[in-house]
């Protein structure tokens, strides 16, 4: 089965599509009825259920009511605020943690010494879950702001600091010697050959940290935080207002949605994909 | 080598109550951390709340896969209703575990079931979406090959899907475990009644630090313990030996 041109497919079909791009395009279009059939479907039968499960607002909302949450939190002017709340804690911290993943893991990828030091102690600070750093942060500093935005940059630091190393170090040296052949420097031999070479693991640990900073969130806005999409997803509970709580829950997933499919997935397609170095799943584990 | 940075935070740790100045209850002595980690074994509370922990782990993987291995073979057979439901499934799975936390805590009260249900969940919405998404990924080749046999209908099931998606499992199996792990520490913080999670999150309004940093300690080691006993072993015995991941 030849590849097809262009952006890979989301998944391989069983059975390739036949015909050129006229033929692709219909069944991109396709492929986004058969979701929008899926949705609502999917819609229709929670409405449907509610009558039969019988049970009050609090413990089975109907998708009637969370719209109506929905609309409330809106005109409150609720929504808009928590979900920039959590968006700039959230880029703030990926952004931070991810720089410092980046520098250290270059200079402990390039060091054998500092690897060599450093890595079984990194590794073992991993091994603890980030959702068990929470209470000592608290204890540290209370509850609030800085326990969320320290807990985000220790989550999406260790996936990239481990995944820089690993690329910086599987850069096969023939690469290295060809520059330095050509008598490049060592500081061009990092920018020009260790550096995009290990770009595809770079990226791959920024979409995983990410991914994990995304859910960590979410958990540190419910235990630490007064406003925030992870904050009204406890709150609806606790207001008895269980309809909030899936407004909250649907805007977490929409919001991943939009950072999965507007910023991360186009920045690797635009980079390793293009360069024709990796293909990637787009489950993004 | 590699010991050092141990050494020196072990060191740093000791050595910090006699050079600074500040309250216990920031940074406890490691005299403290191991005294009240011989106090809990001592008493069994330890025991007690790692082994109900690993017990809710255990019994939210298993349901979890109880539920979506047969659900998401069943969707994969169709190749529409699993177009269909593709966008969902990644939907919810971006929004599985612990986003469900009091949406649990509404259903089970605090406790037990809470605690499993959002394992369960995270365990579920990833095993079904690695499910669907490993059997749509099989080569077409090895269709063809049992078609070209004289396999239909439940031959291709039972000779092409299942082994397909179990290899898929075995693949998504660790992390499934790190999710249910990760969402077993934080669901036992906001909705458990017992447990490491809990029990750490407990001894804050107490301050209680060396309870917490007890708690670290021991949620790190069994991680470790978890990945490099069990599921290293098990991958290079399957899928590495199959061929299907490099290590």
């Amino acid at each position: 089965m030849a590849a097809p041109p262009g952006p890979v497919p989301d998944t391989l079909p069983l059975r390739p599509a036949p015909g050129g791009p006229v033929a692709r395009r219909r069944t991109e279009r396709g492929r986004l009825v058969k979701s929008a059939a899926g949705l609502g479907l999917i819609l229709v039968l929670w409405q449907a259920s509610v009558p039969l499960v019988g049970l009050s607002d609090y413990f089975y909302p109907s998708p009637a009511t969370v719209a109506r949450a929905f609309g409330e939190l809106i005109t409150k002017g609720i929504l808009p605020v928590y979900v920039s709340d959590s968006l700039l804690r959230y880029l703030g911290s990926v952004v931070v943690g991810g720089v410092l993943g980046l520098l250290l893991g270059l200079a402990v990828g390039l060091h054998r010494g500092l690897a060599r030091l450093l890595a079984p102690f990194v590794n073992f600070l991993y091994a603890i879950v980030e959702g068990a750093w929470v209470p000592l942060f608290v204890v540290w500093w209370g509850y609030g702001i800085k326990v969320i935005v320290v807990l985000l940059v220790y989550i999406i630091f260790f996936p990239m600091f481990h995944n820089t190393m690993v690329g910086v170090r599987t850069v096969p040296q023939v690469y290295v010697n060809a520059v330095r052949a050509l008598g490049a420097r060592p500081w061009q031999v990092v920018a020009e050959v260790i550096l995009p070479a290990a770009l595809p693991n770079i990226i791959t640990g920024f979409r995983v940290g990410a991914g994990f900073a995304f859910r960590g969130l979410i958990f540190a806005e419910m235990l630490a935080a007064k406003t925030g999409v992870g904050y009204l997803i406890y709150e609806g509970v606790s207001m008895q207002n269980t309809a909030r709580t899936i407004v909250g829950m649907i805007c977490m997933g929409v919001m991943w949605l939009f950072i999965d499919n507007l910023y991360l997935k186009p920045f690797e397609r635009a980079t390793i994909e293009r360069w024709g170095v990796v293909v990637v799943p787009e489950d993004g584990h | 080598m590699a010991a050092i940075p141990f050494l020196a935070v072990a060191l740093g740790w000791l050595l910090a109550p006699r050079v600074l100045a500040y309250p216990r209850y920031l940074l406890p002595p490691a005299g403290d951390v191991w005294a009240r980690f011989l106090q809990m074994l001592a008493d069994g509370s330890l025991a007690h709340h790692t082994g109900g922990s690993l017990l809710r782990l255990a019994a939210g993987f298993v349901a979890g896969n109880a539920l979506a291995i047969p659900l998401g073979i069943a969707i994969a057979m169709h190749r529409g209703v699993a177009e269909m439901l593709r966008p969902v499934l990644t939907f919810l799975q971006s929004i599985a575990g612990i986003a469900w936390i009091p949406l649990a805590i509404v259903w089970f009260g605090i406790g037990n079931g809470a605690v499993v249900f959002v394992i369960a969940n995270i365990v579920f919405f990833s095993v079904i979406y690695n499910t669907v998404m490993g059997v749509q990924t099989i080569p077409l080749v090895l269709r063809r090959a049992v078609l070209a046999s004289g396999g239909r209908g439940v031959r291709i099931l039972t000779e092409l899907l299942l082994p397909g998606a179990l290899v898929q499992i075995i693949l998504g199996l660790r992390t499934s475990v790190a999710l249910g792990w990760r969402a077993l520490v934080a669901a036992e913080m906001l909705a458990g009644a017992s447990g490491l999670g809990y029990v750490t999150i407990e001894s804050v309004q107490w301050y209680k630090t060396d309870v917490v940093l007890l708690g670290m300690i021991v949620i790190g080691l069994l991680w470790l313990l978890m990945d490099r006993l069990l599921f290293v072993p098990l991958e290079r015995a399957t899928v590495v030996r199959w061929g299907m991941l490099q290590r």
